[in-house]
């Protein structure tokens, strides 16, 4: 991309139409859509610029290339990113896309562990995010409501479908389409191909469970040439960053597309202090920023706010942006505002032998696995007994390589001639639970802890609660059995221990409801009490479901935008 | 690797869609040789003798076939950097008192240092050391034992290599194509 970081302007002279803040999935998307419907947009970025191509600095080094040959520095990781190191996606590869947790501390309370993982640059989390891509359905908006848990969405399937289309159309998401309800069909790229393994599980289970069903991960990743986009190449490990563009990425996708507009300025290094709310207009009229090299104090004026700085950091700037107006925090007169916090709870499964297959094996490296759909609580007859809501699984069956030697007895000739051959088939099953809100996950400014630029930091207070748990006991034994009755030899349940927000889907703390006494957000994603202000990160979600949410993100963002500008032509939006 | 390289193996890939050897797709990204153990090369934290006795050992755990052993794949190098700043101070004292007592057991046996012990007399310690290991890792024992530190940071050094990546197994930075059920004999070897 040529990303011409222009200049700024500050101060009363310039008024910009839209400041998006954030760079990420839901910062590019507002930037593209904002800019394409003729907004002058600023887009504020807290973290260093980062370019596409040239700065995907380990895209394709081997192991031997690196200093730990892609086990970590560990001692060095202790030091500067004790937080981020303990995520999965994290590696010695991709480090840099991951923050300093020196520089950027958060708290919780010792005995419940919260990870916060974050990418303070250009692109955000977008360059290292996990691409798997799932709509919601009315199974998921009407669950609170049917329920009667919490509040109800203001939204459903409909009004975000056509919003769907759009954004799959652009990002180019390949997948199989299943006609199954609980997980809509997208505008599909053609699927990538099984693994022998996966292609004989899938028939056992769909054998043994008819209404189950196993599909392989809809995912971000271009199977086809797309909007100007390469065509995945299979070398792996796309959060090192691409430089054919083959995975939706801001830096590869929309950011270029907002910039070729010519109404898209960048600031890099810009930490948003607060938003500026003129009590006489009841209106945001601006940001406050911290230049975070130099730490001067800016200004920037607007006629509306996009936070798109991630669910927790958007939430933050909210609370940090007081008046006498909103004492508790920018447009929380309901006073859930940091409430309601989830993310999707995991690291257990199952895991299994598949028989056979000696002469089958596979080329290159598919950045991508299987998708077991939701098959618990759908209706009636699916119902459990012991929670409510489900849960996916993701996983894959390969061949196990030359670290089965580790575990095996075995040296010399005879053991390296044998791990020159791989091992057997094994499928492993990983699910990812559907958390539900409760108003005790919560975050607040710490009232002692501030950052290096003189800001509260965030107080995270998140534990599972009693759905959580008993879902949990399902998602190892459901797993287990289902490996069982597809032939699987050896199959074991696993669990690890899931610390709230290692899952990198953190959702909530600025609900989006119909009512303003209990939510933050209207359905088009607006402040309640500020209507020329937007949250469409995860923090608007009023519930999790179980998919992966940055699609639902990426088509809340876009619809808002639409509906922003279109108010703002009618002149129904109160702007700055 | 810098832009001009990247641009070559991109247009390499689009031209023979991905049809591309795994040697010459080694030789395109490597753009060095293999850091084998260097003439003069001086380890940090183990000694001159341990290092010789490392040596012996990782050859032991993978040896010199068709394709070259662990010691000159540069295993010794990398045990020693792991040794060096990536490992806890505690483990590397239990690594380097294991590596001792293998000299020990030796002589207590046979009165001879490893060095000087006949190569069955090694292999019966090795092997039960390697027995050892195995049951102590079914057991999920910690600390485990040193011989399944050096077995485990022998594999890893010897397939991450260049040359255990793409002599030993087989190595493709950019496959180009993704095919997901192909007859073994045609894929080859273990993906490193």
């Amino acid at each position: 991309m040529g990303m011409s970081l222009q200049t700024a302007q500050t101060g009363r002279a310039k008024v910009y139409d839209a400041i998006v803040v954030g760079s990420g999935i839901t910062g590019g998307w507002a930037a593209k859509e904002l800019t394409e419907k003729g907004l002058e947009v600023l887009l504020l970025e807290r973290g260093r610029p980062v370019r596409h191509v040239v700065d995907y600095i380990t895209e394709h080094k081997a192991p031997w290339e690196m200093e730990y040959r892609g086990r970590g520095d560990r001692q060095g990781s202790k030091e500067d990113q004790f937080i981020q190191s303990q995520a999965g996606p994290f590696n010695e590869y991709n480090a840099h896309f991951f923050v300093n947790d020196r520089e950027n501390p958060y708290t919780f309370d010792d005995a419940k562990p919260f990870l916060w993982i974050r990418g303070y640059q250009l692109g955000g989390r977008s360059i290292t995010w996990g691409r798997q891509s799932y709509r919601w359905s009315d199974l998921d908006f009407e669950a609170n409501a049917r329920e009667g848990i919490e509040i109800d969405w203001p939204i459903r399937y409909a009004d975000l479908e056509p919003w769907y289309d759009h954004v799959e159309r652009f990002i180019g998401l390949s997948g199989q389409a299943e006609g199954m309800p609980q997980l809509p069909d997208s505008q599909f790229l053609p699927p990538m191909p099984f693994t022998a393994g996966e292609e004989r599980v899938k028939k056992g289970i769909e054998r043994a469970f008819p209404d189950r069903r196993m599909t392989i991960g809809r995912s971000a990743v271009l199977t086809q040439p797309h909007n100007g986009r390469g065509i995945c190449h299979y070398c792996g490990p796309c959060p090192r960053g691409c430089s054919v563009g083959a995975y939706f990425c801001s830096l590869s996708s929309t950011l270029p597309v907002a910039l070729e507009t010519g109404k898209l300025t960048i600031r890099t290094h810009s930490i948003v202090h607060s938003l500026m709310y003129d009590e006489a207009r009841e209106a945001v009229t601006g940001v406050r920023v911290i230049d975070a090299e130099t730490h001067e104090n800016l200004e920037f004026r607007c006629r509306t706010v996009f936070l798109c700085a991630s669910a927790l950091a958007s939430t933050q700037i909210l609370m940090m942006s007081t008046s006498a107006r909103f004492p508790d925090g920018l447009g929380n007169s309901s006073g859930v505002l940091g409430h309601y916090l989830m993310d999707h709870h995991f690291k257990l499964g199952a895991f299994g032998t598949v028989p056979g297959l000696e002469d089958r094996y596979y080329y290159g490296r598919r950045p991508n696995g299987i998708y077991l759909m939701r098959f618990r609580n759908l209706d009636a007859r699916t119902r459990h007994p012991d929670f409510v809501r489900g849960y996916g699984c993701q996983g894959g069956a390969g061949r196990e390589g030359w670290g089965r030697g580790v575990a095996e007895a075995g040296l010399g000739a005879a053991l390296k001639s044998r791990l020159r051959t791989p091992g057997p088939w094994r499928m492993a099953l990983s699910a990812f639970g559907e958390m539900l809100p409760r108003h005790d996950n919560h975050v607040t400014l710490d009232p002692y802890v501030t950052d290096a630029w003189g800001l509260p930091v965030l107080r995270v207070h998140c534990t599972m609660g009693e759905n959580e748990l008993a879902m949990r006991r399902d998602m190892k034994l459901a797993g287990a059995e289902m490996l069982e009755a597809a032939g699987c030899t050896d199959v074991q349940p696993w669990e690890d221990v899931y610390r709230p927000g290692e899952g990198i889907h953190e959702m909530g703390t600025a609900r989006m409801g119909r009512d303003p006494r209990t939510s933050v957000l209207n359905s088009w994603n607006q402040l309640h009490d500020v209507p020329n202000v937007f949250v469409t990160d995860g923090a608007c979600m009023t519930s999790a479901a179980c998919q992966n949410p940055s699609l639902t993100y990426m088509a809340l963002t876009a619809r808002a935008a639409d509906y922003a500008v279109q108010a703002m032509n009618r002149g129904e939006l109160k702007v700055g | 690797m810098d832009v001009s390289r990247r641009e070559a193996l991109h247009r390499l890939t689009v031209l023979v869609g991905g049809a591309i050897s795994a040697p010459t797709m080694g030789a395109i990204l490597s753009g060095y040789r293999a850091k084998a153990q260097p003439p003069g090369w001086i380890p940090q934290t183990l000694t001159t003798d341990q290092a010789k006795l490392v040596g012996i050992l990782v050859d032991r755990i993978i040896p010199t076939t068709d394709t070259p052993g662990a010691k000159d794949a540069g295993v010794v190098v990398f045990i020693d950097r792991l040794l060096d700043d990536w490992v806890q101070p505690d483990a590397r004292g239990r690594f380097l008192t294991g590596l001792a007592a293998v000299d020990e057991q030796i002589r207590e046996a046979h009165g001879v240092v490893f060095h000087d012990a006949t190569q069955a007399q090694q292999n019966a310690l090795l092997n039960r050391l390697d027995q050892e290991a195995v049951q102590a890792r079914r057991e999920r024992a910690h600390p485990l034992p040193f011989f399944a530190s050096l077995k485990e940071w022998t594999l890893v050094g010897y397939y991450t290599s260049e040359v255990g990546a793409t002599q030993e197994l087989q190595w493709l930075a950019a496959p180009g194509r993704y095919d997901g059920d192909l007859p073994l004999e045609e894929v080859g070897p273990t993906w490193a």
